[in-house]
C-alpha cells in the first residue's frame, strides 16, 4: 500500500510538490504527523476569533471560508479554501486566531497539534518552506481581495472571484471547466463586499453573456477567456506555475 | 526617523525582535547582511509588478507603499510601509512580484542580495520564524484591509487606518505623543480606502470636527485614542502587537 495514494495527508503533500522540492524524508515526516479527524457540518465554526490555537487545520473534504465580523452584524468573508488546503496557518505561529473559520458545506478536516508542525518546520528545511510559500501566496490572494473589493465593479468583483475559484479548483484537481460550487450568493456577496441582491443580479447577467452556468451548487465555465475578460483577472498573484 | 547613529538595518532588527529576543548570533548576522545603500526620491518604485527581483530591499527610514493598478486603470494602495519593514520579503521566495512597491517620502534603501538573506533564513531557524511571524502578521494586516474596504463606511475606513498607523509606529518607537506624521496625501488615503479623495476630504474634516483628530500639515493628532478606536471599528488584535511590544533599542 503507497501512502502516497492513500494517507488522509497526501492531496496536502501533492499540493506542496508543486511548488516545493520534498524529499522521502520529508514526505515520510509529513505522514508521521499525528492529527485528529473532524468533521463539520454546514456553516459550522471550525475556528473562532480569539481563540488560543492548539492546532493547525488541512481541509481535507468540503468547503471553507475565513471571516469577520463587525459590530454592525456585517460579515466580511476574506478567501475561500478547498481541499488539501490549510485554514489556519498563521494560528501556528501567532498563538491566536484574530479570525474566523466557517463550513461551506460539510467538511471533514485534519487537525495537526501546533508543536508538532512547528517541530516538523523546524527540523525540516524543505518543509518550512513550502509553509512560508503558503503563506505568502495565501497573502498574495489577499492582496488581490483588497483591490478586488476596493476598485472594481461589482460586475468585475464576482466574475474575479469566480475565475480565481475554478483556477485554484482546476489546478488542484478538482474538475475542468465543470466544478463543486457549493456556495451561496449570500456568501459571493459577502466576499465581494456586495448585497446579496446585487449579486444575484450579476451573476444573472454573467450567464446571460454566455460566461458561466450556476445551478444545483455547480459552476460550469462555458466561456474562460471572456470570464477572465470580465473579470480583469491575471492568474500572476496565484503564483502556480504549472 | 532614524536614530543617531543607528545601524542601516537598525530598524529592521527592531522589527525582527518585536516577537521574539534574537540570540547574539543571530543578531550579528542580521547586521553583517550584505547591502548597498541608496537614496532614492518619493514617488520612485522599488519593485514593479513582474518584475524577477534579486535584492530584497529594507527601508532604512522614510515610507513607501504597495500598490496594484486594475484593468482600467484605477489604483489600490495595499499596504503602508514603515521604517524597518523588508518591502519585498515575498519576492525572497517568490519568483516574480505580483504587485509594485512605490516610495512615499525621500528615502534611503539598503539593497540585500536575495541568495544572502534566503540562506539566512533557511540556516537560522530563529531568524526564519521571526521573518514568518511577520509575513504573517503582513497577511493579517491585508485580512483587514479586505473588511475595511468591503464592509466599512468611509468615516470608519478612514478612522481605521489612523488608528492602525499610531499603533505600528507606536510599537518600533517611531510615533510621537499622541500623534503621527502621516506622509499620505488625500489621493493616497483615498486609494487605500478605496474611496475618491473629495470624500477622504469630507471624512478628515468631520472627524476634526468632532473633536477626534486635529491636523497641522500632515500631522495627525488623537487627544481621545479610545473614541479614534471606537469612530474606526478598531481593535489591535490582528496587528498582534500586545502594548508592551514596543523596542526602542539602538543597534
Amino acid at each position: 500500500m503507497r501512502l502516497l495514494d492513500t494517507h488522509d495527508l497526501s492531496p496536502l503533500i501533492r499540493r506542496w510538490s508543486k511548488h516545493s522540492e520534498l524529499s522521502a524524508q520529508d514526505r515520510d515526516a509529513v505522514f508521521a504527523l499525528p492529527f485528529i479527524k473532524r468533521s463539520f457540518g454546514k456553516d459550522a465554526y471550525i475556528i473562532r476569533e480569539g481563540q488560543e490555537a492548539t492546532e493547525c487545520t488541512v481541509l481535507l473534504k468540503g468547503f471553507a471560508f475565513r471571516q469577520k465580523l463587525l459590530r454592525d452584524g456585517g460579515r466580511q468573508i476574506i478567501s475561500f479554501h478547498i481541499p488539501s488546503e490549510f485554514v489556519d496557518l498563521q494560528n501556528g505561529v501567532l498563538g491566536v486566531a484574530d479570525h474566523n473559520v466557517q463550513a461551506v458545506n460539510r467538511c471533514e478536516v485534519a487537525m495537526v497539534p501546533r508543536e508538532a508542525l512547528t517541530d516538523l518546520m523546524a527540523d525540516r528545511p524543505a518543509i518550512r518552506l513550502a509553509v512560508w510559500l503558503d503563506t505568502l501566496i495565501d497573502a498574495s490572494i489577499f492582496r488581490e481581495w483588497v483591490v478586488n473589493v476596493g476598485r472594481r465593479d461589482s460586475r468585475t468583483r464576482i466574475a474575479h472571484l469566480l475565475c480565481e475559484l475554478s483556477l485554484r479548483l482546476k489546478k488542484t484537481g478538482h474538475g475542468d471547466d465543470r466544478y463543486d460550487f457549493p456556495m451561496t450568493q449570500e456568501q459571493l456577496a459577502d466576499a465581494t463586499g456586495l448585497t446579496a441582491v446585487h449579486t444575484n443580479r450579476t451573476l444573472q447577467s454573467l450567464r446571460r453573456d454566455g460566461l458561466i452556468e450556476l445551478s444545483n451548487g455547480i459552476l460550469r465555465v462555458l466561456d474562460w477567456q471572456g470570464l477572465t475578460e470580465s473579470g480583469d483577472f491575471d492568474e500572476l498573484y496565484l503564483h502556480q506555475q504549472i | 526617523m532614524t536614530r543617531s547613529q543607528d545601524h542601516p538595518l537598525g530598524n529592521l532588527m527592531r522589527q525582527l525582535e518585536l516577537y521574539s529576543k534574537l540570540p547574539d548570533e543571530d543578531r550579528r548576522l542580521v547586521l553583517n547582511l550584505p547591502h548597498r545603500l541608496r537614496r532614492l526620491d518619493a514617488g520612485s518604485y522599488l519593485v514593479r509588478e513582474g518584475d524577477k527581483p534579486t535584492q530584497c530591499m529594507v527601508l532604512v527610514d522614510g515610507f513607501a507603499f504597495r500598490q496594484k493598478v486594475t484593468g482600467d486603470g484605477s489604483r489600490q494602495i495595499l499596504a503602508v510601509c514603515i521604517p524597518g519593514d523588508a518591502v519585498d520579503l515575498q519576492n525572497m521566495f517568490l519568483d516574480v512580484s505580483d504587485h509594485s512597491v512605490q516610495l512615499l517620502t525621500q528615502s534611503h534603501v539598503a539593497d540585500v542580495p536575495r541568495e544572502a538573506l534566503q540562506e539566512l533564513v533557511l540556516t537560522q531557524p530563529a531568524i526564519g520564524t521571526a521573518i514568518i511571524q511577520l509575513t504573517l502578521v503582513e497577511a493579517s494586516i491585508l485580512r483587514e484591509w479586505v473588511v475595511n474596504v468591503g464592509r466599512r463606511d468611509a468615516r470608519e475606513r478612514i478612522a481605521h487606518i489612523l488608528c492602525e498607523f499610531a499603533v505600528r509606529l507606536e510599537s518600533r518607537g517611531l510615533a510621537g505623543d499622541h500623534g503621527f506624521e502621516l506622509p499620505m496625501t488625500q489621493e493616497q488615503l483615498a486609494d487605500a480606502t478605496g474611496l475618491t479623495s473629495v470624500h477622504v476630504n469630507r471624512v478628515l474634516k468631520g472627524l476634526e470636527a468632532d473633536g477626534l483628530i486635529s491636523r497641522k500639515r500632515r500631522y495627525i493628532h488623537y487627544s481621545n485614542w479610545r473614541a479614534l478606536q471606537d469612530a474606526g471599528d478598531f481593535s489591535r488584535r490582528y496587528l498582534h502587537i500586545s502594548e508592551h511590544d514596543t523596542i526602542a533599542q539602538t543597534y
